[in-house]
């Protein structure tokens, strides 16, 4: 705990921003979830009520029984979780290298990662779409975890490059001359310590693709296909709009972020340094 | 053996970002239909056709409204909460934890969120309004007078902690004495702040208003999640939704690409400015 520095003496001043922010930041959360509890003829109540006071599972049963939310459910939970299995399977040996081999470009390459942050998926999307659309990917959830990969390859390198980093040289080499080679030292003595990083970096890609819209939007058309925030979005534009059921929807889309966002907290700062959940 | 291990890596970096990006360069000096393959070049007609658009300008006007006005607040907002939760009070990590949340949330459930507490009939917002007697007449947040301050209003909720988290890390960092020294000489907190706290805070104020700049202005789903269900769409038309709405609802991707391709540039003319009013004095 680090104490009081720049307004020591004010402390009054200090809680009542704290609690101004706080409610300015949770409350749409609390207010999300009283919705979605609440009867619909006490949603559109005056005045308006906090607490609900008759709870209901009507909503999130409307929104399992009348729409699409399980198929876009799943959908979204194998897309993201392929893209984390195949960004670490392919950024993991690769920020290995870039910390422990020697070769020409090798810093070229980690520059060039830096250089990715100039560029946001509008600017990609087009000719992306294009090519997709040529190599007969749009609509396949797999050209979809395409696009995502590349998308998170760049700060998942620059996230595990740093983690290789801070593990130290010695115990890799006090592993080889106890006999081990070069895959055995990997797997029994580097991995292991890298594993906090890699979690970090998959949550990291986790959220990122879970929370994706434009990419989904644009490669994705067919109903069945669509993953959560399209799916949302479109539930959401439809004619009349039950806020009874779109705040049940956006407490399914919020449950898993919250779930992973309690682990990864610690390793915010070091994410966003390397580009994470840039937006 | 290293360059094997790197080597898938680079190769679906080259194919996935680097070839998009200079296809989509090479796309812009052709008429083309984003969904058939027929094209005809056109050399730099697409430019000259964007750059005469008024609606390309309009867009450009609106988007830079956009985002200088939600970078200040955003900034605002984001060193204040840094500076609060830097202080040492009881359930300060929890405050913490709540004030970072809002970054990590889907866009579509930010904007679903917002449009619930700022609906015109039904929504928390005027209700509080009405009830404080500030308003007579329920605010139209959706409605042409209205979208933009409501659209800065969800973007700021959605973007300040990132200022917050970088700014935290880096106020831990500031040497404790310097604020023993300054009060012990009878700087009050205000002083503090001017004199010892923000001048530390200068350079990562300057890679933090950098990065916020390139993300606000390439910004695409908050605006125009904004505009679905019923969204006053002119009033909130940024570059960013007006070259989506080109390729993607015109379907026309070569002057779409134009359009990415000048956002770039202006993205790139932009960043120079800045380092070059900027850095020097920073001394970085």
């Amino acid at each position: 705990m680090t104490v009081a520095r720049t307004f020591r003496g004010s402390m009054p001043l200090v809680l009542l921003t704290a609690a101004v922010l706080v409610i300015f930041c949770g409350f749409p959360f609390a207010w999300m979830i009283s919705t979605t509890f609440k009867q619909s003829h006490e949603i559109f109540a005056t005045p308006p009520t906090l607490i609900p006071r008759t709870w209901t599972l009507g909503n999130l049963q409307r929104l399992f029984a009348e729409t699409r939310a399980l198929t876009y459910l799943r959908n979204s939970t194998v897309v993201s979780l392929s893209t984390v299995a195949m960004t670490i399977a392919v950024a993991t040996p690769a920020a290995y290298s870039l910390t422990r081999f020697r070769y020409s470009g090798r810093e070229q390459i980690a520059a060039a990662v830096l250089f990715t942050y100039m560029f946001a998926p509008i600017m990609i999307i087009i000719p992306f779409y294009v090519m997709m659309r040529f190599l007969g990917l749009t609509n396949t959830h797999f050209g979809l975890v395409l696009a995502y990969t590349a998308f998170c390859l760049p700060f998942s390198l620059w996230m595990l490059r740093s983690f290789f980093q801070s593990i130290p040289l010695d115990i890799e080499q006090a592993a080889m001359i106890d006999g081990a080679n070069r895959l055995q030292t990997v797997l029994y003595v580097v991995l292991p310590l890298a594993v906090p990083g890699v979690a970090a970096t998959s949550i990291f890609t986790f959220i990122l693709t879970w929370n994706d819209y434009i990419f989904a939007r644009i490669l994705i058309s067919a109903d069945e296909l669509k993953t959560l925030p399209v799916g949302i979005a479109d539930l959401y534009n439809a004619s009349v709009v039950d806020w009874g059921m779109i705040m049940a929807s956006g407490l399914l889309i919020l449950t898993p972020v919250m779930g992973v966002f309690f682990i990864i907290q610690k390793y915010m700062v070091a994410g966003l340094g390397a580009g994470a959940l840039k937006g | 053996m290293g360059m094997l291990l790197v080597a898938p890596a680079v190769l679906l970096l080259m194919t996935l970002t680097l070839y998009p990006v200079l296809y989509g360069a090479w796309i812009s000096v052709f008429n083309k239909h984003s969904f058939f393959a027929e094209q005809t070049f056109v050399g730099l007609g697409n430019y000259a056709y964007v750059l005469t658009d008024a609606q390309f300008w309009n867009s450009v006007r609106l988007g830079s409204i956009y985002a200088l006005s939600s970078i200040i607040l955003q900034i605002a907002l984001g060193v204040t909460a840094a500076l609060v939760v830097n202080e040492a009070f009881p359930g300060r990590n929890l405050v913490r934890s709540i004030l970072i949340f809002p970054y990590v949330v889907p866009t579509v459930l930010a904007v679903i969120l917002w449009k619930w507490l700022l609906n015109s009939q039904f929504g928390l917002v005027n209700y509080l309004l009405e009830d404080a007697g500030l308003i007579s007449q329920p605010i139209s947040w959706m409605g042409k007078d209205w979208i933009m301050t409501s659209l800065i209003l969800v973007s700021v909720w959605q973007f300040f902690p990132f200022v917050m988290l970088a700014v935290l890390a880096r106020l831990q960092s500031i040497p404790h004495e310097l604020h023993e020294a300054a009060a012990i000489d009878g700087a009050n907190a205000l002083q503090r702040f001017v004199h010892v706290t923000l001048p530390q805070l200068k350079s990562v104020l300057f890679v933090v208003i950098l990065l916020r700049s390139i993300w606000m202005f390439t910004k695409f789903d908050t605006p125009w999640l904004m505009i679905l269900g019923g969204g006053a769409e002119t009033y909130i038309r940024t570059l960013p939704v007006y070259t989506y709405q080109r390729t993607f609802a015109y379907y026309e991707a070569g002057i779409g690409s134009a359009m990415a391709v000048l956002m770039f540039l202006m993205l790139v003319v932009i960043t120079a400015i800045y380092f070059r009013l900027f850095k020097r004095e920073e001394g970085l």
